[in-house]
C-alpha cells in the first residue's frame, strides 16, 4: 500500500489545499447560484421526499380510517383479552378453548415458532458442518454424494420439500396399531401417522441431587481443560482431555444417581382406545417441518462451510501437514479456526432465515405464530392491522436480537485481527 | 574430473497413480484402508438408493392409466406418472382455456426471441434492446395474456412494442450478417452516408413513425378474447409473478442501496427502515399483509385484484433483499474509484452509473443470480394464500377425484422443474462471472 493515505495525512492535504485556494482565490465570475449549491439541493430533495412520503402515508391512513368505519371494524388491542374459541393444537403451555385468550394464543404461537426453530437451528448447524466437511473430502465419491445432497436441496423450493415431507412421508406412516418401533422392540419410541411418541423421564424427589452432581462435573471439566491448556503452554505436552472429561461427566452424576436410589421413572406411551396415552408426543406436522428445515438449512450450511474453508490459503493446510499433523488434526486445529470468521456471519444469517422459514408451517397446519395468529385469529377476530403489526413485530424483534449477536461477534473478531 | 552427464536424462513417465484409471481410483477412492471402507459403504448405499428409485420411478412406474385405481391395478409399488401426465397442461398453464394456450406460448417465445440478440456478439445497440424489453414488452405480454378490450394507452404501448421488436429483429439479422447497426446500414444503402448526421437521424425517426402508424393500424385488427387472471395458473403464473419480481428487484434494489449509502440523512433513514423491515419478516407475512391490509389502504370503491396484491408484495419484499446485495457490492469498491471519478469531473450520478455501479454489480453477479433464484423459489408461497401457481396445481392433483391421494409424483415433478430452472440460472451466472472477470491471473 505505497500510495495509501491515512486519515491524518489526508486532513493535512485538505488543509493545505484550503489554504492554497484561500490565498489564490479569484472572485467567481458567476454569481452564487442558489439552485446549484449542493447543500441547498440536498435539503430540497430531503424535504421533497419527506413531503411525498408524508402525503402517501397520510393518504393511506385516511383511507384506512375511512374503510374501517365503513365496514364497522373495531380497532385497538382489547381483543387480546377476549377468549378465543379454537384449539391451537400443538402447544407448550396449557390452554383451554373458550377460556384462553387471544393474547395466550399469541404466546403459544411465539413459543411454537421458537421451539421448532431452535431445534432446527441446532440440528442444521451440526449436520451442515458435517456435510460441508464431507463435500471437501479427498474421497471423490463422498464429495460427489455431498454435492448431490447440497444441490438437490438448495435448488428446490423449501415449500415443495416441506409439503413432500408432510404428505409424502409423515402422513402415510402406518396407523397407530402398526406403529413403527424406532427403539428396536422396546416400544419406547414409536412413529405412526399421528406423530412421534416417546417415553419421557419423570424425575423423582431426589433427582435434583443428580442435577447438582452434573453441574459439579461440568465445573470439574472446565477446570481440567483450563489446567491442560496451562500445562501445554508451560511444557508443550498435551494431556488428553476428551476421554477424562467424558468419564467425569458420566461417572460422577451416574454414581450420585445410583446412590440416591435412581429417582427417575419413565412415562411410557401406551395404546388406550384409539390413541396413545402418556409419554411425550410430537405431531407429524412438527416432525415434517423440523426435518424440512434441518435438511434445507443443512444444505445451505454445508455451502457456507465449504466456502469458508476454501477461503483459507492452501498453504495453511500444506504447512500443517508439513509439521506432522494428520489431515483431521490439520483441519481441526489449523483450518477450521481460521475459517470461522468467514463462516460465522453467514451462519447467523442462516439461523435468522431458519426462524423466518419456520413460518411456512402454515402450509401444513403446524400451529406456529403465522398459522395461529395471522391466519386463524385474524379470520376469527378481525383486527387485521393489529395482528399483522404484532406478528411482524415479533419477527423484527427476533431479527434484531440475532443481528445484535452478529454485531457483537464482528466486533470481537475485528479486535482480534488488530 | 568428476562424471558430467552430457545429455539430458529423458523424462520418466508419470507414476501410475497419476495417469491411468486405476491410478485415479487409487488416489481418489482407495487412498487408505479407512477411505476404501468408506467408498465401498457409500457405493452400496448409492446402489440401494438408485435401485429403489429406478424400480419405483421407472421400471415399475405406470405411464398410461385413467385413474389412480387403474395405476394400482397395474403396479402396486410403482410411481403413477399417468396422473402427472394427465395434469400436465394444468401444471404448466393452470386453467387457461385450452384453445388459447398458443397465446401463452407466443408471449413467452416473444420474450426469448427478444432477448436472444443480447447473446449475439456481433449485434449492435444492446442497450436499446434491454430498454425496449423493460419498457414495452410488459404491455405487449399483458395484452397477449389478458386480451379483451384495451385502452388507447395500452394500444399505444403495444404498437411501440411491435415496432421495437421488428427493429430489433432486423437489427439482429443485419448485425449478424454485416456487423453493423440498422441505422448505419440504412444510411449506407441509401447512399446518404455523405450527408449530415442530422438528416440521417431525421430519416430514422421518419421510418420509425411510419412503422409505428402501420403497427398501430395493424394491431387494431387483433381480436383476442379476454382470459381473466383467475384462469391463469401453473408454471405460467409462477413465471409471471417471479418474472415481474426479478425485473423490478434489480432497479429498485439499486435505488434503495444508493439511498442507504446516501449522505442525506432523511433518505438514508427511510431506505434503511424499508430494507430492514422487509428483510426481517418472512415473505408469507408480507403476503398476508398484502391480502388483508391493501384493501384497507385503498380508497373506497377501488378494488385491487389478488394477483396485483401479490405482485406488489413480492416486489417490495425482493427489492429489500436485492438492495442489501447491491450494497454488499458497493462496499467492495475501494474509495479510490470514487475519488478517481470525481477527479475526472464526474458528478454523483456519473460516478455511480459509469464507474462504481458496473464494478459493484459485476462483483455481485453470483449473489444477484442467487437472489433471482430465491425469488423464483419464493414465489411458490403464493399458493398458501390461494393462488393456483405451479405448487397450487401440483397439490390439486391429489384432490382430483380420479387421482385422489396422488401426492408424491406431482411434487417430485415440480421439484424437478425448479431444479432444472435454478441449476440453469446458477450455471449461467458462473459462466457470466468467468466471462466478465477482469482479474488478471498472475
Amino acid at each position: 500500500m505505497l500510495f495509501s493515505i491515512n486519515e491524518y495525512q489526508r486532513e493535512i492535504i485538505v488543509v493545505a489545499n484550503d489554504s492554497n485556494t484561500k490565498s489564490q482565490r479569484i472572485k467567481p465570475k458567476e454569481k452564487f447560484n442558489f439552485f446549484q449549491d449542493e447543500r441547498v439541493r440536498g435539503i430540497f430533495y430531503q424535504i421533497l421526499t419527506v413531503v411525498i412520503i408524508g402525503c402517501f402515508f397520510w393518504y393511506l391512513i385516511s383511507n384506512t380510517a375511512h374503510n374501517l368505519e365503513l365496514r364497522g371494524m373495531n380497532s385497538g388491542f382489547g381483543f387480546l383479552n377476549v377468549a378465543a374459541g379454537f384449539d391451537p393444537g400443538f402447544k407448550l403451555i396449557s390452554y383451554t378453548p373458550g377460556i384462553g385468550t387471544y393474547g395466550r394464543i399469541f404466546l403459544i404461537g411465539i413459543l411454537n415458532t421458537l421451539y421448532v426453530s431452535f431445534l432446527a437451528i441446532i440440528a442444521c448447524t451440526v449436520l451442515g458442518f458435517f456435510i460441508g466437511i464431507l463435500r471437501l473430502s479427498s474421497n471423490w465419491l463422498i464429495s460427489k454424494v455431498a454435492l448431490t445432497f447440497i444441490e438437490i436441496f438448495r435448488n428446490t423450493p423449501l415449500l415443495i420439500q416441506l409439503i413432500f415431507w408432510y404428505v409424502g412421508v409423515f402422513s402415510i406412516l402406518p396407523q397407530i396399531k402398526n406403529s413403527l418401533d424406532l427403539s428396536a422392540g422396546a416400544e419406547v419410541v414409536l412413529l405412526n401417522n399421528r406423530g412421534l411418541y416417546t417415553a419421557w423421564p419423570v424425575p423423582g424427589e431426589q433427582f435434583w441431587i443428580t442435577g447438582l452432581a452434573f453441574m459439579v462435573a461440568l465445573i470439574c471439566v472446565y477446570l481440567l481443560k483450563k489446567w491442560v491448556n496451562k500445562h501445554q503452554d508451560k511444557t508443550g505436552k498435551r494431556v488428553p482431555v476428551l476421554l477424562p472429561s467424558l468419564a467425569i461427566l458420566l461417572i460422577l452424576p451416574g454414581l450420585v444417581f445410583l446412590l440416591t436410589g435412581a429417582p427417575l421413572s419413565w412415562d411410557v406411551p401406551k395404546i388406550e382406545g384409539f390413541n396413545f396415552v402418556g409419554g411425550a408426543s410430537l405431531p407429524p406436522a412438527f416432525i415434517a417441518l423440523l426435518v424440512a428445515l434441518v435438511v434445507y438449512g443443512a444444505a445451505h450450511m454445508a455451502e457456507i462451510v465449504r466456502a469458508g474453508i476454501q477461503s483459507i490459503n492452501k498453504g495453511q493446510n500444506d504447512a500443517a501437514l508439513a509439521i506432522g499433523l494428520r489431515q483431521n488434526k490439520a483441519l481441526r486445529l489449523i483450518i477450521i479456526p481460521q475459517a470461522m470468521p468467514a463462516i460465522i456471519p453467514p451462519m447467523i444469517s442462516l439461523w435468522l432465515s431458519t426462524v423466518k422459514n419456520s413460518s411456512l408451517a402454515v402450509a401444513i397446519g403446524y400451529s406456529d405464530i403465522v398459522s395461529l395468529f395471522m391466519q386463524t385469529s385474524l379470520n376469527q377476530a378481525g383486527y387485521a392491522i393489529e395482528i399483522v403489526a404484532m406478528t411482524m413485530g415479533f419477527y423484527m424483534f427476533v431479527s434484531l436480537i440475532i443481528s445484535g449477536l452478529l454485531n457483537i461477534y464482528n466486533k470481537k473478531v475485528q479486535l482480534v485481527e488488530r | 574430473m568428476a562424471f558430467v552427464k552430457k545429455e539430458i536424462t529423458p523424462a520418466r513417465p508419470a507414476p501410475l497413480s497419476e495417469r491411468s484409471v486405476i491410478g485415479w481410483m487409487h488416489k481418489h477412492l482407495f487412498s487408505s484402508f479407512y477411505n476404501s471402507i468408506l467408498t465401498i459403504v457409500t457405493m452400496y448405499i448409492i446402489y440401494i438408493t438408485t435401485k429403489g428409485l429406478w424400480v419405483w420411478g421407472i421400471a415399475d412406474a405406470v405411464w398410461i392409466a385413467e385413474s389412480r385405481r387403474e395405476c394400482f391395478d397395474i403396479s402396486i409399488d410403482g410411481a403413477c406418472w399417468a396422473g402427472v401426465i394427465a395434469w400436465m397442461d394444468n401444471i404448466f398453464y393452470g386453467r387457461y382455456p385450452k384453445d388459447e394456450l398458443w397465446r401463452v406460448n407466443v408471449g413467452i417465445l416473444l420474450l426469448i426471441v427478444w432477448m436472444l440478440p443480447l447473446w449475439l456478439p456481433r449485434v449492435k445497440g444492446k442497450i436499446f434492446i434491454a430498454i425496449t424489453l423493460i419498457s414495452f414488452y410488459p404491455f405487449l405480454a399483458n395484452y397477449i395474456f389478458l386480451g379483451g378490450e384495451s385502452s388507447f394507452f395500452s394500444q399505444f404501448m403495444v404498437s411501440a412494442a411491435i415496432v421495437s421488436f421488428v427493429v430489433i429483429m432486423l437489427n439482429a439479422i443485419i448485425g449478424v450478417i454485416q456487423g453493423q447497426s440498422i441505422s448505419t446500414f440504412i444510411a449506407t444503402r441509401l447512399g446518404s452516408s455523405l450527408k449530415s448526421e442530422k438528416s440521417q437521424r431525421n430519416l430514422n425517426i421518419a421510418l420509425l413513425i411510419m412503422a409505428f402508424i402501420i403497427a398501430f393500424l395493424w394491431q387494431q385488427s387483433w381480436v383476442l378474447g379476454e382470459v381473466p387472471w383467475t384462469k391463469w395458473g401453473g408454471l405460467f403464473l409462477t413465471l409471471v409473478i417471479s418474472g415481474i419480481g426479478i425485473a423490478t428487484a434489480l432497479p429498485s434494489g439499486i435505488i434503495l442501496a444508493l439511498g442507504r449509502r446516501s449522505k442525506l440523512p432523511v433518505i438514508k433513514v427511510l431506505s434503511t427502515t424499508f430494507i430492514e423491515v422487509f428483510r426481517s419478516v418472512p415473505l408469507i407475512t408480507v403476503l398476508f399483509m398484502a391480502t388483508t391490509m391493501f384493501p384497507l389502504f385503498l380508497p373506497e370503491g377501488f378494488v385491487l385484484n389478488k394477483l396485483a396484491q401479490v405482485i406488489i408484495a413480492v416486489c417490495l419484499f425482493n427489492a429489500a433483499y436485492m438492495a442489501e446485495t447491491v450494497r454488499g457490492g458497493l462496499q467492495t469498491i475501494p474509495k479510490g474509484q470514487y475519488e478517481g471519478a470525481h477527479t475526472i469531473g464526474l458528478g454523483y450520478w456519473g460516478t455511480m452509473g459509469l464507474i462504481v455501479m458496473p464494478q459493484a454489480l459485476k462483483n455481485m453477479i453470483p449473489n444477484i443470480v442467487g437472489n433471482f433464484i430465491s425469488i423464483l423459489k419464493g414465489t411458490t408461497l403464493v399458493s398458501i394464500i390461494g393462488l393456483f401457481d405451479i405448487l397450487g396445481m401440483l397439490s390439486s392433483v391429489s384432490r382430483d377425484l380420479s387421482w385422489i391421494g396422488l401426492h408424491k409424483e406431482p411434487l417430485l415433478f415440480g421439484a424437478m422443474i425448479f431444479f432444472i430452472l435454478c441449476a440453469l440460472m446458477s450455471k449461467y451466472s458462473r459462466h457470466l462471472e468467468a466471462k466478465l472477470s477482469t482479474n488478471r491471473k498472475t
